[in-house]
């Protein structure tokens, strides 16, 4: 087996220098998602939640199409969402990547800055933006292009789009950003001398090798849009609903945990097995590696 | 020179980096078929006149000519060129195969065809079986003749290389340079081959260009280098030479002059041009063509004693202080009868005055 640091040589085995990260991983990793499992097969009633090993949740999501319907659109949705993030982020990657100079520190901060402030707020400020007077609506009227406000900007499917892009195209932008810069320009002028134009240059030189960037990007906006809650619950009215709104209120408003832990669980099932088909498919573990074999 | 035989033609170039002018004014005609280095100090401005021929730079002066067209407003991707590059730039995403025929790929060339001419390629370069190879599971020879392989398959009527051997180990280096002379003869394509390292220059070369900050400083045959350098710096650049601060006295017969040199040293050698001079010269006498005889040798040449005597394997160099007080050095072969003299020994040395070349700069 290839040691993660060639030419350090272990000193004995000191197994108890994992015990922190060993008991982080078991009491904050593990024993939540154990609790959400166990919930997930209680017995609820109009009472409430009892302990129990039933299966009756699971049979509710199958039987009933609200709740797999749900699934399929919020499953739709965050790949929707990633793959606008994509065509979003890679062209700004690149042109952050390629700034040189004093230039390149402005634009850095002037893109990454605003992801200093919650996303929560961020979300918010769409509100005055798309709402029915909002600044898109107040500028359509003053140039005249419409006489009554726009209606359909705000509170359904496209709404969460706009709102989700914008909270998690730093995810997005940031890993293809690294990979550009790691990619040696020589490389290009090679690409280059050997006949290519710039289109082909990017096709077959800049392209492959931003991948590993690309496809860390869109996991991290598929898993942070799948699971999106807030963006729904305030631009998505009810048309934009996500699976996260119909576990949230499992919880909060029927208190009925044991659905939506089986929602939750279903969710995680689903992700987890499509992220092992396209790791198989696509090679994942280069995206953990940096693209290293 | 026929004019259709010259295949890269460099007229009046200037190249200024804000203050810095790496490129000043130069001039020079590649000759089809030829293997032809630019040889300099480290900054001198080598890369960037090849950059410039590949279009990767643009001249802020000048033109330059590939087989009679200027291509000035060419991009590197439509110039008749191709660079092997000093780190060699291979795409670490493809295998040895794919980057041999990238450029054949980028062409849409036919694929059967393609396929056949980088198994040529390979096989060029004694790579055909390593085909199937990532870059990374090579050695640096291997990357080095990858490199090369994946310029010369797109048959460029100007192959252009930026100390390609700059990084490997000695043996490897004089290995790949018979490799490299190999492939030029077999190909009769033109090289335009950078370095900084003389002896590569003088091994390799059918002519060689010397440069320095951003100057041509002359362009001859090997020999001519180094036999007859234009002036103080390429006689210090190249080889190893008694540099000797002398007035010119008079002319002889044969494009020969008399000079007097420090201490009354007389020197007869080959003279300057005439009025190039207003009496001040410099005499350059390579340190081997300098010969010391043991003492007591028949009367030719000076006396003198050793100073410091230094081994240096096939050779030995000897620094002699003559009667009259100069300090000179000569390079023997470490053999008979040089090898028994000591330091502090009485010497004679001699010299031929075609080995003297009398400079005025
Ligand atoms: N892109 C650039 N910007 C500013 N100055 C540059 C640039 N490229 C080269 N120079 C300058 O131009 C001069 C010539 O550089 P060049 O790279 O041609 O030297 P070189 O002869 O190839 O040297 P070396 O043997 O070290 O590779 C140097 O003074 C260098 O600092
Ligand atoms: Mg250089």
């Amino acid at each position: 087996m290839p040691r993660p640091f060639p030419g350090v040589r272990p000193i004995g085995k000191p197994f108890w220098l994992m015990l922190p990260g060993v008991a982080w991983l078991l009491v904050f990793g593990l024993a939540p998602v154990a609790f959400m499992v166990a919930v997930s097969f209680w017995r609820s009633s109009i009472f409430g939640t009892t302990p129990d090993f039933v299966f009756d949740s699971y049979a509710r999501i199958i039987e009933e199409p609200l709740y797999l319907d749900l699934i399929v659109k919020t499953l739709r949705m965050a790949a929707l969402t990633t793959l606008l993030s994509l065509l979003v982020s890679y062209p700004l990657a690149w042109f952050l990547a390629t700034r040189r100079g004093a230039w390149k520190a402005v634009w850095l901060v002037a893109v990454f800055v605003p992801f200093w402030i919650s996303y929560v707020v961020r979300t918010f400020v769409w509100l005055p933006i798309l709402g029915r007077n909002g600044l898109i609506n107040q500028s359509l009227m003053a140039l005249g292009i419409t006489d009554a406000p726009v209606e359909w900007l705000l509170y359904n499917e496209g709404a969460v789009y706009v709102g989700l892009v914008y909270v998690y195209t730093l995810f997005m932008t940031l890993p293809i950003y690294l990979a550009l810069g790691r990619i040696d320009p020589k490389l290009l002028e090679a690409a280059a001398d050997l006949g290519a134009r710039p289109w082909q240059t990017f096709r077959h030189v800049v392209l492959p090798l931003s991948w590993p960037g690309v496809l860390s990007g869109c996991i991290m906006v598929f898993l942070l849009a799948v699971s999106a809650y807030v963006t729904p619950r305030l631009l998505g009215g009810t048309s934009g609903i996500m699976l996260g709104n119909m576990i949230a209120s499992q919880f909060l408003s029927n208190n009925n945990w044991a659905m939506g832990a089986a929602l939750s669980v279903t969710l995680v099932g689903i992700v987890g097995a499509l992220l092992l088909v396209t790791g198989r498919w696509i090679g994942i573990a280069e995206v953990f590696t940096g693209g290293k074999k | 020179m026929a004019a259709e035989a010259v295949a890269v033609s460099i007229r009046k170039v200037g190249k200024r980096f804000g203050n810095v002018a790496a490129l000043d004014d130069v001039s020079l005609d590649i000759r089809r078929g030829e293997f032809f280095s630019l040889l300099g100090p480290s900054g001198c401005g080598k890369t960037t006149l090849l950059r410039s021929i590949g279009g990767f730079e643009a001249p802020t002066e000048g033109d330059i000519l590939i087989e009679g067209r200027s291509v000035l407003h060419l991009a590197p991707y439509e110039r008749p060129t191709n660079m092997i590059f000093q780190h060699l730039a291979l795409f670490p995403h493809l295998g040895v195969r794919e980057n041999v025929g990238f450029g054949l790929r980028m062409k849409g060339a036919d694929r059967a065809a393609s396929a056949r001419r980088v198994e040529e390629a390979l096989r060029l370069v004694r790579l055909e079986d390593y085909g199937e190879r990532r870059v990374d599971q090579l050695s640096g020879g291997q990357r080095q003749r990858v490199a090369m392989a994946r310029a010369l398959v797109n048959d460029p009527a100007v192959l252009l290389l930026d100390e390609p051997l700059g990084a490997l180990d000695l043996q490897l280096r004089l290995q790949m340079q018979e490799e490299l002379r190999r492939l030029q003869r077999q190909l009769g394509a033109t090289f335009v081959f950078v370095t900084h390292d003389q002896g590569e220059a003088m091994a390799m070369s059918d002519r060689i260009a010397v440069m320095n900050a951003g100057r041509l400083q002359q362009v001859g045959t090997p020999a001519e280098i180094y036999e007859r350098p234009a002036n103080r710096f390429v006689a210090t650049f190249v080889g190893h030479a008694n540099m000797i601060e002398a007035r010119l006295t008079g002319r002889a017969a044969e494009g020969l002059a008399e000079a007097e040199g420090p201490a009354g040293l007389r020197l007869r050698g080959i003279a300057p041009p005439h009025g190039a001079t207003d009496g001040g010269v410099l005499a350059v006498l390579r340190y081997e063509k300098l010969r010391i005889l043991p003492h007591g040798a028949d009367g030719e040449g000076i006396g003198a004693t050793v100073v410091e005597k230094t081994y240096m394997g096939s050779s030995l160099r000897f620094a002699c202080r003559t009667g009259a007080g100069a300090t000179m050095t000569a390079d023997t072969p470490n053999a008979m009868p040089q090898r028994d003299i000591g330091e502090g020994d009485m010497v004679r040395l001699a010299w031929s005055p075609e080995d003297v070349v009398l400079l005025t700069d």
